[in-house]
């Protein structure tokens, strides 16, 4: 079995996920604001972010990028991501 | 131990780990305040090659409250970053270190200082020296003076300091967490043993000191000058944390991404609250909540463990105190309110009814011209909990009010048992090899490697 590894995961992941970027109409919950002046060590490059799926059944999802946080609901693309983790063997507790 | 590795997370991040905070006026620049926030626990001096530095991917803050609601007004934000000057080496130096640019010094840390006040963020200083660790008499031979050079007067009117010093809490580490088998009394103790002297489990070990001393004016919540001990606008509360990014990817190339916002990791205001306290199965979250948020710890200040472990270990000595069942508010005032006018004569350092574990600072009190460690307890306004300053024998100030001698201030009917006011783990500043000094930073010089080999 394959290690899931975050280049292969960006190189065979469908279609569907490779939209991720740009998150058109994606109902934000909460942003949370940068700590006020504090400058972010080890600048991360603006292709970049992560995402943390916190509850994949109720779709809830944290996406950092950069010094933001954004939380956000999506229940199809929580599935999609966790059939995405199924298929390379790594299937989520229930 | 006033909070050095409390909690079982920070416990495993030292490098974000802030150890103490001291808060007192200048004794000799008495129209100023000066700040002291200590983070990684224990460094042995000997820690080479790698010596100990801050972290560069941790946001160390000093917070204040001047208005009493327990929340933030003013924050001094310390953030460092290292540089190599020659990566091809593995020596953190290649020959002396005569100066903060010595082409010797290979692996240096510099600093910048943002405050925030009232939402504006305002870079005071970057590129700031931090001197170098304390190697030994080749390496390092005349530290004192570099460690002068990175004192910055900065031009918004701050003193600031960031580097290593001697770690300047003195407490028995090991008695204490023997089941408070405190020397002295050991004898006593529910294992009994001939008493004997306290010894510094802390002495010969250095840690890292962000220090600040600024006027008073700057931070009062009107910008006065603080001369009145009554007026409210004199008493400032103050805090430390240490934040890191919410979410770390280590990549298979030893590359590093930080994403997300800061998140707090460790905080302190008063010595060892979350250290005894708080208990084992809330530590961690409490050191990721703001003070302002603390009524939800109220009962752990009502209802202390200490005592109950004081009339456990030691069987009959505290009598009073094992009998003594109501809330105590004594110790919710000293930690969580600060104490009103009225209690004590001439002194009152009371914030407001936000409850919030602050170092409370009354800064129109002089400081005194002989200390007395015991602070309050001793009768000297100008110690410990009225801020903290780097003499105060906090272990022994706190140790005595859980023991009870403080419940009079609030409970007129009790009557303290007669060992709450002789008990202690018997040290002084004297058991700090590396004395305080008279000025600026106050934290003494730092142990060096050579000279305090770990064995």
């Amino acid at each position: 079995m394959a290690d899931l590894t975050r280049r292969s995961f960006l190189q065979n992941a469908p279609a569907t996920a490779a939209t991720l970027s740009v998150l058109p109409a994606m109902p934000a919950l909460a942003a949370t604001p940068y700590s006020a002046g504090a400058t972010a060590p080890r600048a991360t490059s603006a292709t970049s972010m992560v995402i943390h799926v916190g509850d994949v059944a109720a779709g809830e999802m944290t996406l950092l990028v950069g010094a933001q946080e954004i939380v956000l609901r999506d229940p199809g693309l929580a599935a999609s991501l966790a059939e995405i983790a199924a298929s390379a063997g790594l299937p989520l507790q229930a | 131990m006033s909070s050095h590795r409390e909690a079982p997370e920070i416990s495993k991040d030292p490098v974000a780990d802030n150890t103490d905070v001291y808060a007192f006026v200048s004794p000799d620049n008495l129209d100023t305040v000066t700040l002291i926030a200590n983070y990684i626990p224990a460094e042995a001096p000997d820690g080479g090659p790698n010596f100990y530095e801050f972290g560069d991917d941790v946001l160390y803050e000093i917070h204040i409250d001047n208005d009493g609601d327990g929340d933030v007004d003013i924050t001094y934000q310390f953030q460092f970053q290292t540089t190599l000057q020659n990566p091809d080496t593995f020596l953190y130096n290649t020959g002396r270190i005569s100066s903060l640019t010595d082409p010797n010094w290979n692996k240096r840390q510099s600093y910048s200082v943002t405050r925030v006040r009232n939402g504006q963020a305002t870079v005071l200083g970057e590129d700031l020296a931090s001197p170098p660790c304390n190697i030994g008499p080749f390496s390092t031979p005349n530290y004192d003076a570099l460690a002068q050079a990175a004192i910055h007067q900065l031009p918004s009117g701050e003193t600031v300091f960031a580097g290593q010093r001697a770690d300047g809490f003195y407490v028995d580490l090991g008695s204490v967490f023997d089941l408070l088998d405190l020397r002295p009394f050991q004898n006593l103790h529910i294992f009994p043993m001939p008493a004997g002297p306290g010894v510094n489990g802390l002495n010969r070990l250095n840690v890292h000191t962000m220090a600040i001393q600024l006027p008073k004016s700057m931070l009062t919540r009107d910008g006065s000058n603080p001369t009145n001990p009554n007026d409210p606008r004199s008493v400032v509360g103050v805090y430390a944390s240490a934040s890191r990014r919410q979410a770390i990817i280590f990549g298979p190339n030893a590359d590093i991404d930080e994403y997300g916002p800061w998140v707090q990791v460790s905080r302190l205001g008063d010595p060892l609250f979350n250290e005894v306290i708080i208990p084992l199965g809330r530590k961690d979250f409490w050191n990721s909540q703001p003070p302002r948020g603390d009524k939800q710890f109220l009962k752990y200040v009502q209802t202390p463990e200490v005592p109950q472990r004081l009339v456990e270990y030691y069987p009959g000595v505290f009598p009073n105190l094992a009998a003594y069942n109501k809330p105590r508010a004594d110790l919710v005032a000293i930690l969580l309110t600060g104490i009103p006018a009225g209690i004590i004569p001439g002194f009152q350092n009371f914030t407001g009814q936000t409850l919030a574990d602050l170092l409370r600072l009354n800064m129109a009190i002089p400081p005194s011209a002989s200390p007395d460690i015991l602070g309050i307890l001793g009768g000297d306004l100008a110690g410990f909990p009225n801020g903290r300053r780097v003499v105060d024998d906090v272990f022994t100030i706190e140790l005595r009010a859980l023991a009870g001698v403080t419940i009079p201030l609030v409970d007129p009917s009790f009557t303290p048992d007669a060992a709450s006011s002789v008990v202690t783990d018997g040290l002084t500043p004297s058991s700090i090899k590396s004395p305080f000094l008279a000025s600026f930073p106050y934290l003494g010089t730092p142990y060096s490697g050579f000279d305090n080999p770990s064995s």
